[in-house]
């Protein structure tokens, strides 16, 4: 091989695995706002899917592709390149195929699911086929070729957090697709080149175009912003993309707001512009001028606060659009705190739409901060008389499309900190939908409950007062005994609006249902059960899980137990059931038809090498066993960075670029290292000895250094990342390298084992981490580990 | 050629005429299995949805599955609720031949047929105007000459004809606009499905006694009328 030769290699492997990490992304931010966020894993999983098929297939076809390399590595990568813009090109067919709201009514989306599945495969399949055939041929470089390979890859990952400021998510296949075109050209050999001018210049033909004028994506109809461009003379006025998501401004004659109205409400509901992040609600851009004296908030129990006192200073969390700031404003409050993350629809309320709103942010008593609710909570010691959560939940239920989406705002650890910043009258306030069956404002009241008792010694029920309207409840949690006048002024206000108290001191049931009938008095008895000091049974035996979230666990909009998913289904019919909690339940099918696709495509085919000689539990055990453990830690340190960068993507990014940098040279440096028993085994204990500092200390650290600007903290995150992901490179090169001196055959099984794994480690951990919390997957992970290391300690004894 | 013409005729008009039994079957099935025997008792209502050919108001490729027990998709995120749920609807307004109802969410025109079978005179607005425009022409070429479909929003009500003596709001948001609740007349019912269509929906009946306007959530209803166990 020349020199020259030898340089391309390594930019095309470069260029390619950057390509693939961008890609994954690229899909999970796509998924995001053609469906929900909840396929993200999905992504990762046929992704490690393509991994794991393509060592099969080199495995199987390994001198028919070493035959052709000439020819097979350039197309491979071209045809990577080429399927992933592909998609776009298709996309109706490959994202409209398929929407998650309905695979419980129709059975042939479970075949678009499929076909969802294998587009996105093949881009997968066909780069790391390349990259696999790189390895075999050129064997003698692999210890550079693997750093060309995770470098790329880790700048992948930051590259595609600037892609997201420059491109719109329709854009961003075919612009990433570039990288592998241009891979798969560099690799052309030379005798080639000039028969290969117009079918190289061809494959650019399509990325092209479709940069320019990217399609339509198919967006779900089911998602909310479909829904409103179905309205009369609706149009989108303004788009913006970034890292945040893709925020979409709509406007139309018919858009009205008014949660929850007042029946009693005689004035019009004004129409407003709506602002909609990768096609889901985010708030509307409510009308306001700095004369207003009235809002339509006070004809909706989110006044109940207003009526208890009047707050000087208020703290506004996630506050979104400024729906809760306009109407402090206009109550006369001094000092309003706006906190929210997305600042990209901050600077459009500060600029493009400052008219709309009179500039109400840069009114004096406006204080906008651009930061995650939770980091604001940490780094803040201000004192409030008011902090208002958003409101919970959404008319008519997202049917848990939220469930697996990590609320660190409504945890307990949240709301203990909020608790702090209250001063001596201090209240938090939160506003709910109405759902049936109940679990939004269970969750919420129980949650306010445990918390007034984590931090208070006196009894809850003078510190609660909750007052329900036709479709929302409102509750608030007072610092200081709610007064004999403060209840009379609710019931009053609950007179005029027409709306029933469900909490105050001393209140009677009678009083619950003056103009507002429920169906039976079950919501009713299970506010009682919450409010009782025994909850903890009624927790266990009501039907949806409605224990408050914590830090360990935040999945707040998780309510379903899965052993009661029989019990469920009894009840509200076979296809009602998976409408109450769909999120996870697609989790839980893709984790079965991803299993099922491992099984098929990476470990069934290995059979026809066939599975001969010693070392066959060492095998399983050791490669299963890294394979688990390695996803496991990745998938939670990408769920507990969420809270760190309050971004997905930025996480995301961050985790796998981190990871791959330092697990690749940490596979680097195995190769110096000696491949006997002894040196994995000191290597794993080393790995465990990580995980358990994870354990024990990346919270807080986080949390010490979560107010940190980006750039450190991207630096900080990696710090934090690479000593254990150093290690975790290891154990596979060095495992293979062990197998390869005792018995050859074995090596296709450990990558078919190892990739089956990760497969379906990726969608486990989720799972785990939703019915037992963040602690168990990273114990689990040391688990595996343990069990690795047992493997080659017997290994060692025996030797 | 006149032969084979011949033979797919006498292939073609048999089966047409088999679906049509078929539904008709289906149509009696579902109205004693899905609907009487859930307690919907109005003879008026269950008339109306015995003659009304619910297959005709569903997209064309899910026909088959027009009288199953639950709703189904009809395009723009929008759905044709269950059968149960439109007879329930209906039944709770009590409607009389003499009424006049205005709906909100035409939809397909689904629930409009059933009230035109009823009551003397239906107002039925539709935002979207596709589905407007569709359900304008099914009604007319179904003859429901009392019924008119307005395309347009629903906010307002229909002023001109009001007051009513209910109004059914099949398409429900998030605030019960004031005017729709001005245009009830004194004593009138509104009905309104809260929740998502595809999730258990509790019917919601606003009523008006002069200044004083009450709720009351009624048994949610989706497959079965939900009792406590």
């Amino acid at each position: 091989m020349t020199k020259d030769m030898t340089k391309r290699i390594y930019l095309s492997v470069g260029l390619l695995s950057a390509s693939i990490l961008a890609f994954q992304l690229t899909l999970m931010q796509l998924l995001s706002v053609i469906q929900w966020s909840h396929f993200a894993y999905m992504v990762i999983s046929v992704a490690l899917l393509g991994f794991g098929a393509s060592g099969t297939l080199l495995a199987l076809a390994r001198n028919w592709f070493i035959k052709y390399i000439k020819i097979a590595l350039p197309s491979l990568m071209i045809l990577s390149g080429a399927s992933m813009s592909l998609i776009m090109l298709i996309s109706s067919t490959v994202f409209g195929s398929f929407d998650s709201y309905l695979l419980f009514v129709d059975r042939s989306q479970i075949l678009g699911l499929l076909v969802t599945y294998f587009a996105f495969f093949i881009p997968f399949l066909m780069g790391a086929l390349a990259i696999g055939l790189v390895y075999i041929h050129y064997v003698e470089k692999i210890g550079s070729l693997y750093f060309a390979d995770l470098m790329g890859s880790g700048l992948g990952g930051l590259l595609m957090l600037l892609l997201l400021w420059v491109f719109y998510p329709a854009q961003l296949p075919s612009a990433i697709s570039l990288m592998p075109l241009v891979g798969g050209i560099l690799l052309i050999p030379k005798e080639m080149m000039l028969k290969s001018v117009a079918p190289v210049l061809a494959v650019f033909i399509l990325p092209i175009i479709l940069i320019v004028t990217p399609p339509t994506l198919p967006v779900s109809e089911y998602k909310s912003l479909s829904g409103a461009l179905n309205l009369p003379d609706a149009e989108i006025v303004k788009e913006k993309s970034s890292p945040y998501g893709q925020l979409s401004v709509v406007r139309s004659p018919a858009l009205r707001y008014a949660p929850g109205l007042s029946l009693t409400y005689q004035g019009i509901v004004p129409v407003r512009d709506v602002i909609f992040n990768n096609g889901n609600w985010f708030g509307p851009v409510v009308e306001w001028t700095a004369t207003d004296t009235s809002h339509f908030l006070d004809y909706t129990t989110n006044a109940l606060p207003y009526v208890i006192s009047k707050p000087g200073n208020i703290l506004l969390l996630d506050s979104g659009t400024g729906l809760f700031a306009a109407h402090a404003l206009t109550r006369g409050v001094d000092n309003i705190t706006a906190v929210e993350q997305n600042r990209i629809a901050t600077d459009l309320l500060k600029k493009d739409l400052a008219e709309m709103i009179d500039s109400m942010y840069h009114h004096d008593a406006m204080n906008p901060v651009n930061l995650h609710s939770r980091s604001y909570l940490l780094k803040d010691d201000n004192l409030y008389d008011l902090i208002i959560l958003p409101t919970s939940e959404t008319f008519g239920g997202t049917s848990g499309i939220n469930a697996l989406e990590e609320q660190y705002i409504l945890t307990l650890q949240a709301l203990d900190e909020m608790w702090k910043r209250l001063s001596e009258n201090g209240m938090i306030s939160v506003t709910s939908w109405m759902d049936y069956p109940s679990r939004n404002p269970l969750k919420l009241l129980a949650t306010l409950v445990e918390t007034h008792e984590r931090n208070s010694t006196l009894p809850v029920e003078k510190h609660i007062a909750a007052i329900r309207g036709w479709g929302t409840v409102t509750f608030v949690l007072k610092k200081s005994p709610l007064s004999q006048s403060e209840t009379e002024k609710i019931r009053n206000f609950c007179n005029r609006m027409f709306f029933d108290p469900v909490l105050l001191p001393g209140i009677d049931s009678s009083e619950r249902w003056v103009y507002n009938q429920l169906q039976d008095d079950d919501f009713f008895v299970s506010v009682d059960r919450i409010m009782a000091e025994d909850r903890s049974i009624f927790y266990r035996e009501y039907d949806f899980n409605i224990r408050p979230s914590t830090d360990n666990r935040p999945y707040f909009s998780q309510f379903l137990k899965l052993r009661r998913y029989n019990k469920m289904q009894e009840f509200f019919g076979q296809s009602t059931v998976p409408f109450l909690e769909i999120g996870y339940l697609v989790v839980l099918i893709t984790f079965l038809q991803i299993t099922a696709a491992a099984v098929i495509l990476i470990i069934l085919p290995l059979f026809v090498i066939g599975w001969k000689g010693g070392g066959r539990s060492y095998t399983i055990l050791h490669f299963s066993g890294i394979g688990l453990g390695f996803m496991f830690i990745e998938i939670t340190l990408i769920q507990q960075f969420i809270l760190y960068f309050g971004n997905p993507i930025y996480a995301a990014a961050a985790v796998l670029s981190g990871m791959l940098i330092c697990s690749g040279a940490g596979s680097l440096v195995s190769s110096r290292f000696n491949d006997d028993s002894s040196v994995i085994v000191r290597v794993l204990a080393l790995i465990i000895i990580f995980i358990t500092l994870y354990i024990l200390f990346l919270t807080p650290l986080l949390r010490l250094t979560i107010n940190f600007p980006l750039l450190p903290k991207i630096f900080l995150s990696i710090a934090f990342i690479s000593p254990a992901a150093f290690f975790m490179g290891m154990p596979f090169p060095l495992g293979l390298r062990k197998l390869s001196r005792q018995n050859n055959t074995l090596i296709p099984w450990a990558w078919g084992i190892n990739g089956c794994l990760s497969v379906i480690s990726t969608a486990l951990a989720t799972i785990v981490a939703v019915e037992a919390g963040f602690l168990w997957v990273m114990m689990i992970a040391a688990l595996a580990y343990g069990l690795t290391l047992i493997a080659n300690f017997q290994k060692t004894e025996r030797s | 050629m006149k032969s084979a013409a011949v033979l797919i005729l006498l292939f073609i008009i048999p089966t047409q005429v088999g679906y049509a039994q078929n539904f008709e079957r289906k149509r009696e099935n579902m109205v004693r299995q899905q609907i009487q025997n859930r307690g919907i008792d109005h003879q008026a209502t269950l008339r109306a949805m015995k003659n009304v050919e619910r297959h005709l108001f569903v997209p064309r490729g899910q026909q088959r599955r027009a009288y199953d027990d639950g709703p189904m998709p009809i395009g723009y995120g929008q759905t044709i609720s269950q059968p149960y749920i439109v007879a329930y609807m209906t039944q709770l307004v009590n409607p009389g031949p003499e009424d006049r109802v205005l709906e909100i969410g035409a939809g397909s025109g689904y629930q409009a047929a059933v009230l035109a079978e009823i009551v003397d005179r239906v107002y039925t607005i539709e935002i979207i105007p596709e589905l407007g425009n569709q359900a304008k022409q099914l009604l007319e070429s179904l003859n429901y000459e009392n019924v008119e479909v307005i395309v347009g929003d629903g906010y307002f009500g229909h002023e001109e004809q009001a007051p009513y003596d209910a109004i059914v709001v099949t398409a429900a948001a998030e605030y019960i606009p004031p005017p729709l609740i001005a245009q009830l007349k004194d004593g009138g019912k509104m009905v309104i499905p809260v929740g998502s269509p595809f999730l258990v929906q509790t019917l919601m009946l606003v009523e008006k006694h002069g200044d004083k306007i009450t709720t009351t959530n009624l048994m949610p209803v989706r497959f079965v009328p939900f009792t406590r166990r």
